[in-house]
């Protein structure tokens, strides 16, 4: 191994032990709150099971909102209420609040758009055969749309990994914080180096894993 | 017994269903004819509560299905199968799992659900393709897993809408003979929407001609029976032989 790599061996699991939890934390809030966003939003919409203008007029606004921020100003904005929820707005626990907050908007777009592509038969079919929302929803839409889910998903865990990079700026920590305090800052450029390297090995694991995964289960 | 009663129903402006009545009495094989955008489709929906009627009554069995809300309409659902164009089957699941969602939908005895499956596949000829995907068979067959599982729940009133319209004419004489069999064999009823008429004559015994949204006459017929279609070449040349002269190449 690298000599440098030996010397910040401690902080650099430390900076991937970080990535982790803020990714982990946004792949949960994208799971399991940018899901159901997503499927109401799809299910209120104009001609769907639910319809509903205000509730859909409502949620899109709100996910429009939040994506439209620069992610940057959005962590900036969200410290009075990460300070509120978590106590402190510094830390990669208060790192994390921001993230899920974008993962759950970012996530949420994915799963409408990935729902809008289920032809709307099957799910006719499903309601005369006396299915209930709920019904429809886990046995007919999730298991036709689920490929696409995953690979929304998976588009999704990438750009939360971009996402979490910049959480340096209120001491979330991470891989993407090292690299900039002790290899831009401190000039170690071989450093910066090694973790853009680990990054694009992080990336192509996720990208791959997604895809042969949505691969397997699709069988249309 | 199906009657509807001074239904009427309108998207936006546009009366799409306008002042039909019509009963379709137990047994019948019933059809619905007319040029494409005359309503049937729309019609045949308002029957199972697709579209709800703005006016007027859908009775099934004597029960006014417009005054049903959530679980009693859903159950009200169950007794009245219904097959589409498009086959609609769910494409990530087997052809077992496809007919299999609609006994779990009405809690049919866990137990007696794989049986259940099987004899319903038995019936449309398909007991080998219970682990197949839709995207592995034909549209004859895959229209056929949708009879099938429209009969999972032994409904009494079997809707088709177009059910042999996608369909090659091997296919759709594969299907309608199913669909023979469905009335004749279990006594369902049905109702057939199709703008093709040998579909409708070969199998009605009643037909509602629909124009403009409105019922323009309804008449008694007598099936003729589904025509045997033969996949021997000579008969292609037979048919194309029948009405002229055939200049052989
Ligand atoms: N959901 C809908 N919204 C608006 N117009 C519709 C809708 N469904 C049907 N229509 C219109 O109602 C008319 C009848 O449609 P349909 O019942 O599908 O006709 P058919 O099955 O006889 O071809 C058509 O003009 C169609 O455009
Ligand atoms: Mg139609």
């Amino acid at each position: 191994m690298p000599e440098i790599l030996v010397q910040y061996e401690a902080q650099i699991w430390q900076a991937i032990g970080e990535t982790f939890i803020m990714v982990g934390v946004s792949i949960l809030a994208a799971v399991l709150l940018g899901l159901p966003v997503g499927t109401l939003l799809y299910l209120c919409r104009k001609g769907n099971l639910l319809e509903n203008r205000v509730a859909f007029s409502t949620l899109n606004l709100l996910v429009n909102i939040i994506r439209s921020f620069p992610f940057l100003l959005l962590v900036v904005f969200l410290i009075p209420f990460t300070r509120l929820i978590i106590g402190t707005a510094i830390g990669t626990a208060a790192a994390t609040v921001p993230l899920a907050i974008i993962a759950i908007a970012h996530y949420s777009r994915l799963v409408e758009q990935t729902l809008l592509d289920v032809p709307k038969g099957v799910l006719e079919a499903a309601v005369s055969m006396g299915a209930s929302v709920r019904s429809v929803i886990f046995k007919f839409l999730y298991v036709e749309a689920r490929s696409g889910l995953v690979v929304g998903l998976t588009t999704s865990i990438i750009s939360f990994i971009s996402y979490s990079t910049i959480m340096g700026v209120v001491g979330g920590g991470g891989i993407g914080d090292f690299a900039i305090r002790f290899g831009y800052q401190q000039f170690k450029t071989e450093l910066m180096m090694y973790m853009i390297v680990i990054m694009v090995i992080f990336v192509q694991i996720i990208q791959f894993t997604g895809m042969t995964v949505a691969r397997m289960i699709d069988k249309r | 017994m199906i009657q509807l009663h001074h239904v009427n129903k309108r998207f936006e402006q546009f009366e799409a269903i306008k002042d039909v009545s019509l009963t379709i009495d137990k047994g019948e094989i019933y059809g619905i004819i007319g040029a494409s955008g005359a309503g049937k489709s729309t019609l045949l929906r308002l029957i199972n509560l697709l579209e709800v009627p703005d006016t007027g009554a859908v009775e099934v069995n004597g029960r006014d299905l417009t005054k049903l809300r959530g679980k009693r309409l859903r159950d009200a659902r169950k007794s009245i199968g219904m097959i589409f164009q498009g086959f609609n089957l769910v494409a990530n699941k087997t052809v077992y799992e496809n007919i299999a969602v609609s006994l779990e939908l009405s809690n049919y005895p866990r137990k007696e659900r794989r049986g259940r499956v099987e004899e319903c596949l038995r019936f449309v000829g398909l007991e080998d393709f219970m682990k197949k995907y839709p995207a592995q068979l034909s549209g004859g067959q895959k229209q056929r897993v949708a009879i099938a599982r429209a009969l999972a729940n032994k409904p009494e009133f079997l809707l088709c809408d177009e059910p042999t319209s996608s369909l090659d004419p091997n296919s759709t004489a594969e299907v309608l003979k199913v669909l023979e069999d469905v009335n004749k064999r279990l006594g369902v009823t049905i109702v057939i929407v199709s703008h093709e008429m040998d579909v409708i004559k070969s199998l009605c015994t009643q037909v509602t001609v629909m124009a403009n949204g409105e019922v323009y006459e309804t008449v008694r017929t007598k099936p003729k029976g589904v025509k045997h279609i033969d996949n021997n070449p000579k008969y292609f040349v037979d048919q194309l032989a029948k009405d002229g002269e055939v200049d052989r190449a």
